[in-house]
Formats: C-alpha cells, structure tokens, sequence
C-alpha cells in the first residue's frame, strides 16, 4: 500500500521538484541576445504581402528599400545612395549604393530591384502597393534597369507620392531581397535581404528570432527612422509573442523581456515610477476620433454634426484617456507633420448653447443615437463613455454600444453606423491623411467623407511636387473639411515604449515600431 | 468481449451526427457573426478592389452553402483547409498547439486527481467536523478564483517578486525537458489549483452518500478498521461520479484553456481558437471547434467504457 502511494504521489513530487529547484533560471539573460514584445505572431515571412503591422515591423529588420522614413517622416535614402528626379516630374533615376550585400553574400545589383519589383507588381500577389503604382489609383509606372547600379522608374504623371509610397512601411518598404528567397517552385521561402539582422528561427505563437548580419553595409548618417545607421549591435533579437498586456508588463518588471514597444497610457501611469524600467514617449502620426455616418437623415446635416463637436469638452477628453501626454487636435493631420499649419491648429471651442440651437436646426427631437465603440482599444471606449456624458449636458441622447473590434471594423468598412469611434494607423503625408477619409461612399462605403470639392484638390495635392504650393492645397483641404465635419478628428496620441535598464539605445518613433540595432544589452543586469 | 465491441461501435457512430450537426453549426454561427476577414487582413488602408480581389481569393465571394459542402468534402478526406491568416495546414496547426495544451491538462487534471480524492474522501469521514470545514472552505474558495486572476497573482509572486520562475515564453518538451518543465509549472499549478476544487467537492459529496450505505455499516459492524473501510469499501463506490466528472473536465480542458494559455503565453489550442476568432479566421476557428466536440465525445466514450471498472453494475445492466 505505501508502495502504491508512494508512486502515485511521483508526479506531485516530480512537479514540486521542478518548482524548487529550478528557480534560478527563470530570469536568466542570454548573452547577447534582445528580447522584444511583440502582441501577437506575424503572418508570413513574405514582405509585404500577407502581413500586418507586427510582419511589417519584423521585416523593417531583414529587408530594406530604395527609400525609407526618417523620424520626421521625410523620405531618406536607404539602399540608393541618391535619386535625381526628370524635369517633368515623371522619371526617377536611383543609383544603388556600392559594398550593399544581401545576407547569403552576392552583392546587391539593379537586378534584384527589377526581380523584386516585377514581383511585387504580380496582380495575385497580393502586395498592398500595388495599387498606388498599377494605374488603379491613378499612377502608372514602369522600371528599367539600364546597368547594375541604376534603376529608373518611369511614371505616367508627376506624382507627390511616389517616394511615399515606395518607402510605405506597410508595403515592407517595396523591400528588395535576393532571388534565393524563392524556391525553385518560385513560392516563397524566406527572405533573403540586406537588413541589419537575418531570419534565423520562427516558433510559431512562440517566438521570432534574428540574426545579426556581420557584413551589414551601414550608412554614416545618425539613425532616424527606419534609414541611417543602422548596424545591429546584439547578436541575436527575439520577437516574444506575448498577447496579454497584463503578463507583458509583469515580462518587462521581471527581466523576462527587454523591451516593449508600445505600452498602453495606462500601462504608462503604472510603470512610469518603477525604477524597473525606463519609458520613452514620442508623438505619433496615428489619428483617433469620431466618424458620422453622413447618409444618415439626421447626421447627414452638417448642423447636427457642428452640434456635436461644439458639444464636447475634446482637450479634457484627450488629456484623461491620454493621461496628459497628449493635445487636442482636430485636424485629421498630425501635429508632427512637416505641412501642419494653423489652419489646421485651430483650438477646439465648446458652446452648449449653440449646440442646442444648432442640434434644433439639424431637427434633433431628442432621439438616442447609437454611438459604437469597442474595447479592444481602451481609449476607443473612453472617449466614447465621456462623449456620452458630454453630449447629453447638450441635450444630445446617445447610446454607447460595444463591439468587439472586428465587429467595430466591419460596420466602418459597410458604413453602418451613425457615429463610431475610429482610430487610423499612421500616414505619413497629409495626401494619405486626406485620403484615407475622402472618397465616393458609393464606391467605397468606408469612406467618410464624400465631397467632390475636397476630392478634386486632393487629387492635385497628388500631382504636385512643390512643398509650398502642396501645403497651400492642404489649408484649403483643412479648411473644406472643418466647414463639412464629417468627423471629429480628437488627437494623435503617443507611441510609448518600456524598457529595462540593461537596454542602451532604444527609442521610440512616431511609428511605433520597434527598431532593434544600434540597441546594446548590459551584461549582468 | 462481443457485447463490447459493438456498445463501442455503436457509440462511435453515434458521434457521426454529432460531429455533423456540431460543423453545421460551426459553419453557419460563426458566419453570422458579423466581421470579414479580408478587411481585417488588409486593415483600414485597403480599396473596395484590394478587398474584392482578396474575398475572391479566399473563396468568400461564393454562397455560404457552397462555401459550406465545399469545405466539409474537404474534411471528409481528412483535410480541414489552410488559415486565412497565415497559409498553415489546419489540421497540422490544431495538432501541433493540441499537443501543448493535453501536456498542461493532463499533468494539472492528474495532480488534481491525486490531491482531490483523498481529500474528498477525508472530509466525507471527518463531515461536519473542522477536518470537513477546512477542506469545503478551501476547495469552494479554489472553485470560485477566476482563473486569470489565481494566473496573475502566482506570475506576480513566483516570477516577479521571488523571480523563480519565467513570466513569459515556452519551450516544448522536445526540446528540453527542464526548460519545459519550468515554462509550464506556473500554467498547471494554477489549473490544477481550480480543478481541484471541483473534483474534491465531488468526491466529498460522493463518498458521503457511501458512508451511509448499509454495507459499510455491515463492514464496520464486521470490525474491519476505518481504513480498510474507506479505502475498500467507500472508495471505489464513491469514485465513479468523480470519475464521470473527470471526464467531463478533461473533455472541456483539452479543446484548450484560453485564458490561461493568453496569460502564461502558451501556444495552446484555446489561444488559437480566440486569436482565430478575433481575426475572423473561418477555417482555423472551424477546424478548432470540430476537433474540440470530437475531444469531448472520445473522452466520454473512454470514460464510459472505463466506467464499469468501478461500477460493475454498469455491465450487467
């Protein structure tokens, strides 16, 4: 009997065993290597094709291009040393830079770009540039490449986007990587780049990690962005799939992982007085407020849409949900952006007087409008709850309804709903800014706003290359769009990042995105 | 033997319209929820062409009827179709994240087991008694802690403030055994922890009806010690309704513990399925969903047929 007893209680002894003697590994820094948080796991390896923004910030690791964004999101040279750009606007001539070597060694030539471009342009493909450069949105282009050091892009008008779009980080920057990364069936294997680390092992739900490239050609300008220096100076970086905020955080406090890119706000007022970590906060180019449905018989009256925005208090709201980091903004430009301009910086106002009388004039009757919002992210949520508060001191009745973000993101994509929140991922010109709310809802229902006018002079915005004369078209654009309100742009909020001591060099961008060379791990921390 | 035989293929085909009835349902629920997958994948950047060419692809242009016979022709041969999100082989997925999950719930489902029965059946003799309050305080207390919440407390204290175990990260078994070990303490502890509650509640109620039967009167009467008496006599009769539960459990467990394996960040079959959910990925959430109910009725078919073990009256009936 003591026999079977004892044997039955092994695994309770085997387990407590574990518990007690290994203590003591848990924490354990591998030398050399960087641990990054990353939310959740990437789609593929293929840039720019199935991807979402964790594949895109992977891959700004192992690939480059001809261009790339710098922290200001100017456009700055990457694996082309210089471009000299036609009289007419329409050709662009890029000489590569000498020494450049893809990871498996053979030197990086005009024929790679051609290799890599004529695939991206590959209609099944499914790369996300590919409308920008196909004529579906209007450009058409075409690539040469007269010798092994130059590529022209020929394009069938001027176009102020096109560098833009080239380094457009959810395009994987039209990254150029080696013809090997291709089987001999031509499906993808993995990539074979120029970045600064290479692809070493992907654990699926686990883990992604890299491999520092020891023949990284490094440019000598400072790093800004996802161009300049960018030697990696860690052997090895891994990308820890961790989906939990909560756990996440616990990661960082214990050692467990170096550095989360993108901390919540309220994350920030729990960890901003550990001496555990250090945080590092930057403007971004992201955009969060509230869209009106403009079809909608009420909100279809740009009355009733003023009432509204007349009715909220949006610095309060902003500084509660970005606990004081952030200002109001309501332009749907960011502050950050080289064409911000007064027009734009134009202060909100409250008047609940006026909101009453204009909300009478639209026809309001005191009906509960629905307000969606989800909780996927917090400050969707807030702002919604405080709006509802707001709003009903002005006699404006709504009712917040919580969706999960899939949800949220479809009624956005058909256009049903009367007012959502919304948030926008970072766009990195005024023209993608606009655009991203511009445009016919018959064709394209997510659009939310649908004037002809507008339209007209983002078009130009497109065409012309003049940084003044485009600036000028963006204040009448701003002013087009304050007049009609289509909706309440609140603020751009921050991209915060949270680090242990033993990290030196990190930084956060208005991207967000984590950014592992020219980053040292302090041994014995 | 005979009679055994065909109990078992009879209930094997009785899962036939389960699993069936349970795809349908699959199928249709989980495309009545609203959300599309394209745009989720291209995110709030993308066309109405990019959106209409990726549907396309996906095959999600086609009715939902088609769509539906097309996919269950394809798990009739063993092919449960590729994700949306990442191109993997379903069924390749579920096993390879089934695996991590039957390690944690087996091991946690175990060591409850062993803790929970001698406590059951300790608090049934000692009812009433401080032994009984201490035990029914306790288990009640594990059945009602929110599982999260009992996963974060123990990340707080045995990874962050004594540092003994990893906070984050996994390592299978195959890989290195010790490392293994360490990853999953935290996640089976906890999971243990919960269970233990029920199951001990079960067997305490179980073995309270035992105590009263009239053969172990008789057997007390016979002189036989209060040990031989539990053991003997009480437990093997009390066992069966755990037993029963237990497989109850370990059906619901092994389609995966998600809260769990999101907070220890275990590549489990439950995070799959909610990461399928959230980005709206048919295939994969399909897939998890069938595997799960055919887990469920091949651990109650197992359970069952084990059944008569500890009630033979099971097979005379």
């Amino acid at each position: 009997m003591k026999r079977r007893t004892l044997l039955a209680s092994l695994p309770i002894f085997a387990f407590g065993a574990a518990t007690l003697v290994l203590p003591g590994m848990a924490t354990a820094q591998v030398a050399g290597m960087l641990r990054i948080r990353l939310n959740s796991d990437i789609r593929s390896t293929d840039p720019g094709i199935n991807r979402d923004a964790n594949t895109d910030y992977l891959m700004s690791h192992i690939v480059e291009g001809l261009v790339g964004f710098q922290d200001n999101a100017d456009i700055a040279p990457m694996l082309a040393e210089k471009w000299d750009i036609s009289e007419d606007g329409k050709t662009y001539t890029f000489t590569l830079r000498d020494g450049v070597t893809f990871h498996n060694g053979a030197p990086l030539t005009s024929a790679e770009v051609l290799f890599c471009w004529n695939r991206y342009m590959q209609a099944d493909l499914g790369w996300r540039g590919l409308p920008e450069f196909n004529g579906e949105n209007g450009l058409t282009v075409t690539i040469a490449a007269p010798d092994a050091r130059t590529v022209i892009f020929t394009l069938s008008e001027p176009s102020s986007l096109f560098l833009v779009n080239l380094a457009r980080i959810d395009c994987a920057q039209t990254g150029i990587y080696h013809p090997d990364s291709l089987g001999s069936d031509g499906k993808f294997v993995a990539p074979i780049g120029t970045g600064p680390f290479k692809m070493a092992k992907w654990e699926r739900a686990q883990y992604i990690e890299l491999e520092k490239f020891d023949a990284y050609a490094a440019l000598s300008t400072p790093r800004s962005g996802l161009v300049g220096d960018k030697t990696p100076l860690v052997d090895r970086v891994r990308f820890m799939i961790v989906p939990e905020d909560s756990s996440a955080k616990t990661a960082v406090l214990a050692g467990d992982i170096d550095i989360i890119p993108d901390i919540s706000t309220s994350d920030y007022t729990t960890l901003k007085s550990s001496a555990a970590v250090k945080i590092d906060v930057v403007e971004s180019f992201s955009v969060a407020g509230f869209l009106f449905q403009t079809k909608d018989p009420l909100l279809g009256k740009p009355e009733m849409r003023q009432a509204i925005k007349l009715a909220l208090d949006a610095p309060q709201i902003v500084d509660i949900i970005s606990e004081g980091l952030s200002k109001a903004n309501q332009s749907i430009v960011p502050p950050g952006s080289a064409f911000y301009s007064q027009v734009m910086a134009q202060p909100f106002e409250r008047d609940l007087e006026r909101a009453r009388s204009l909300a009478k004039a639209a026809g309001y009757k005191g009906e509960v409008l629905p307000l969606l919002t989800t909780k996927h992210y917090p400050q969707l949520f807030d702002m919604a709850i405080m709006a509802q508060a707001m709003l009903a001191e002005a006699g404006i009745l709504v009712d917040v309804q919580v969706l999960d973000w899939a949800t949220l993101f479809d009624r956005y994509g058909s256009g049903n709903y009367q007012i959502a929140t919304m948030t926008y991922s970072a766009r990195l010109d005024p023209t993608l800014s606009y655009d991203m709310i511009s445009g016919d809802k018959a064709e394209e229902p997510r659009k939310v706003w649908d004037n002809p006018e507008a339209r007209k002079l983002l078009d130009q915005t497109k065409r012309e290359t003049r940084h003044d004369e485009r600036a000028k078209l963006f204040d009448q654009i701003e002013t087009l769009f304050q007049k009609d309100q289509p909706m309440i742009p609140l603020y751009s909020g921050n991209r915060i990042s949270a680090r242990t001591p033993s990290i030196d060099g990190y930084a956060s961008w208005p991207v967000g995105s984590p950014r592992a060379w020219g980053v040292t791990v302090k041994a014995g921390m | 033997m005979k009679g055994l035989a065909s109990y078992v293929t009879r209930r094997l085909l009785w899962t036939l319209p389960t699993l069936i009835l349970v795809s349908l349902m699959v199928f249709f629920l989980v495309r009545l929820v609203p959300g599309d997958p394209a745009q989720l994948i291209l995110g709030d950047q993308a066309t109405a062409q990019e959106l209409a060419a990726l549907r396309s692809r996906l095959g999600l242009d086609q009715s939902i009827p088609h769509q539906y016979l097309a996919w269950l022709g394809r798990v009739l041969s063993g092919d449960l179709g590729q994700s949306i999100t990442n191109g993997q082989a379903v069924g390749a997925l579920i096993l390879s994240r089934f695996q991590v999950s039957a390690v944690i719930v087996l091991l946690a489902v175990g060591i409850a087991t062993i803790i929970a029965v001698p406590m059951g059946l300790l608090a049934a003799w000692k009812q009433n008694r401080a032994g009984d309050l201490v035990i029914v305080t306790l288990a009640t207390l594990m059945m009602s802690v929110p599982s999260f919440w009992l996963g974060l407390m123990l990340l707080l204290v045995f990874g962050l403030t004594l540092g003994w175990l990893p906070v984050v990260g996994f390592v299978p078994f195959s890989e290195n055994v010790g490392q293994a070990m360490l990853y999953i303490v935290l996640p089976v502890a906890t999971l243990t922890l919960i269970e233990v509650g029920v199951l001990t509640r079960m067997m305490r109620a179980s073995a309270i009806e035992a105590l009263r039967l009239e053969y172990v009167t008789h057997a007390r009467a016979k002189g036989l010690s209060e040990r031989r008496v539990l053991l003997r006599h009480v437990l093997p009769n009390a066992f069966a309704p755990t037993w029963t539960m237990l497989g109850l459990v370990l059906g619901g467990l092994l389609g995966g513990t998600a809260v769990l394996e999101t907070v220890f960040t275990i590549p489990g079959l439950g995070r799959l399925l909610v990461d399928s959910i959230f980005q709206r990925d048919y295939p994969v959430i399909q897939g998890c969903l069938l595997f799960t109910a055919g887990i469920y009725v091949f651990v109650n078919l197992i359970v069952d047929l084990c059944y008569p073990l500890f009630d033979p009256r099971v097979t005379q009936k």
